[in-house]
């Protein structure tokens, strides 16, 4: 049996810059991570857990799944 | 450079230093007593925690002054795992170090003094490998 390898990607860059410009210190500030971490999940480099990936989705006011998809 | 690769650099200055402190006090250690080696052993241990906190300081001094700005230092998620994965290396590079050392103890019929610095050095090593896997993490 085989793992398919899933790519997680995300909104977050475009969510970013549709909340006032929103800088990623403020967002990192928001939901309590470094900037550096935010870097990473805008770049697809870093997959957060479900607990951030829900703190960044409130944080935009938005479902989970509109922040975070996966790239079939 | 961020926060956490400037904290990186000054933990593997300081134990590089220490080793190589250590290593410039052993060179003679074939004639050394065993309580005079473990002194220097000891010595570069302690020296190496004192080095690495008084070189975090400095670095981050010196940054604060270069940017303009102080960079506070949150341990998030991230960090725990990759915490995590350069503690996985570091343990599994010194636990097959001290098999090798006591197998090559008994093989070779070395002396005690060969296996501490052994030991100690081959700690050193792992500590040393594992935060450069943190800087390749964090690049």
């Amino acid at each position: 049996m085989f793992k398919k390898k899933i790519q997680i990607e995300n909104t977050v860059r475009k969510l970013r810059f549709n909340n006032d410009e929103m800088t990623q210190q403020q967002l990192a500030e928001e939901v309590g991570v470094s900037r550096q971490t935010i870097v990473a999940i805008e770049k697809y480099k870093y997959t957060p857990s479900l607990d951030l990936a829900f703190k960044i989705a409130l944080a935009f006011d938005m479902e989970i799944q509109e922040v975070f998809f996966i790239n079939q | 450079m961020n926060i956490k690769i400037r904290n990186t650099f000054a933990e593997i200055t300081g134990a590089s230093l220490a080793m190589i402190w250590m290593w410039l006090n052993l060179t003679e250690a074939s004639l050394m007593t065993i309580q005079a080696v473990s002194k220097v052993l000891a010595q570069g241990i302690g020296g190496s925690i004192i080095l690495i906190i008084a070189l975090h300081i400095i670095f981050n001094i010196l940054s604060s002054i270069i940017t303009g700005q102080y960079e506070e230092d949150i341990d998030d998620e991230r960090d725990k795992i990759f915490e995590l994965y350069a503690l996985q290396v570091s343990s599994a590079i010194f636990g097959i170090s001290i098999v090798a050392t006591l197998v090559l103890l008994g093989w070779f019929n070395l002396t005690i003094i060969s296996g501490l610095i052994a030991i100690t050095f081959s700690g050193f090593i792992a500590s040393i490998l594992s935060l450069l896997l943190k800087i390749y993490l964090y690049r």
